[in-house]
């Protein structure tokens, strides 16, 4: 399935792409390698968290609260909009 | 080497690591080497089932199948006790709670049934269970929870005193071949392996 639509999308974009499928592809490698960066901070600064909870509050808290499918997403909506800020801003969308 | 370019071996690799465990047979492989086969029950002095979380009153998907798996024992008249544990949180009812009403409801005599909510990890289930049964003498158990849990799980209770026999309970499919399931399996093998790391690196294990 995603292969043919990702055809689809590609027989859409002939003609119009600005960019090389070989440079797009690196482009979204570095964001997924960012989004990666972000889950491992995100990850390590909850466990970090956790044990200073229980150290230091006395308070219980549960490792697995680090286990949750929202820190995926939350992780790679970082990297995207990192990525989008390292990238120069296009004529027409500059503050005036 | 740039940041630019660490940043998409990086992104490679996660790929790489997602195709592999998504499309491949990795993680049914991961699950037969890192989860151990068990024996059939025996009979016991007491079947112990451990925690899983409860939310509101609601038993999780692993909750319900330890606590199912630990009925299943009970009937087939393996222990003459059966001890439902899980912790609760604020003025919800705990999880040890509500799987006694759940097993009371499953015909199991109110007389024959023990929740202790103290325990919040393995560690402390092991703990509260051997204060819970060393007295009244019950020191051979079957221990019930989900298979890839297990390793950890009988080691903690053998070190807390008792005799384990083991009664693992399927919480997943080892054997899927869907993308969604072996990516579960594989995110269940690693969240395990993580929590061995830990109670080894902390000399619980």
């Amino acid at each position: 399935m995603a292969g043919l639509s990702s055809l689809a999308a590609a027989l859409v974009a002939r003609g119009r792409a600005r960019r090389s499928v070989r440079s797009a592809v690196g482009k979204t490698l570095e964001t997924i390698g960012l989004a990666v960066v972000f889950l491992c901070l995100n990850v390590g600064l909850g466990l970090g968290l956790v044990l200073l909870a229980r150290a230091a509050v006395h308070r219980f808290l549960s490792f697995y609260r680090n286990d949750d499918v929202t820190l995926v997403v939350l992780s790679v909506l970082q990297a995207l909009v990192f990525q989008w800020s390292r990238e120069p801003e296009p004529p027409h969308d500059r503050p005036r | 080497m740039s940041a630019r370019v660490a940043l998409r071996g990086i992104g490679a690799a996660a790929v790489a690591l997602f195709a592999a465990l998504a499309f491949t047979p990795l993680p049914n492989v991961l699950y037969v080497v890192l989860v151990p086969p068990s024996a059939p029950p025996e009979p016991a002095a007491a079947i112990v089932v451990l925690g899983a979380g409860v939310d509101n009153g609601v038993l999780s998907e692993s909750s319900l199948r330890r606590a199912l798996g630990g009925v299943a024992l009970f009937r087939r008249g393996l222990a003459p006790l059966l001890v439902m544990l899980g912790p609760g949180g604020g003025t919800e009812p705990s999880e040890a709670t509500v799987r006694v009403r759940m097993a009371e409801d499953l015909s199991v005599p109110a007389t024959a049934l023990l929740a202790d909510a103290r325990g919040r990890t393995t560690r402390d289930e092991a703990r509260v269970c051997w204060e819970d049964l060393a007295p009244r003498g019950a020191r051979r158990i079957l221990l019930v929870t989900g298979s890839e849990h297990m390793p950890r799980a009988a080691a903690l209770f053998r070190r807390a005193g008792f005799d384990v026999v083991e009664a693992p309970v399927q919480e997943l499919s080892s054997g899927t071949d869907r993308p969604q399931g072996r990516l579960e399996l594989a995110r269940a093998l690693l969240r395990e392996l993580m929590a061995r790391a830990y109670y080894r690196a902390a000399g619980y294990l």
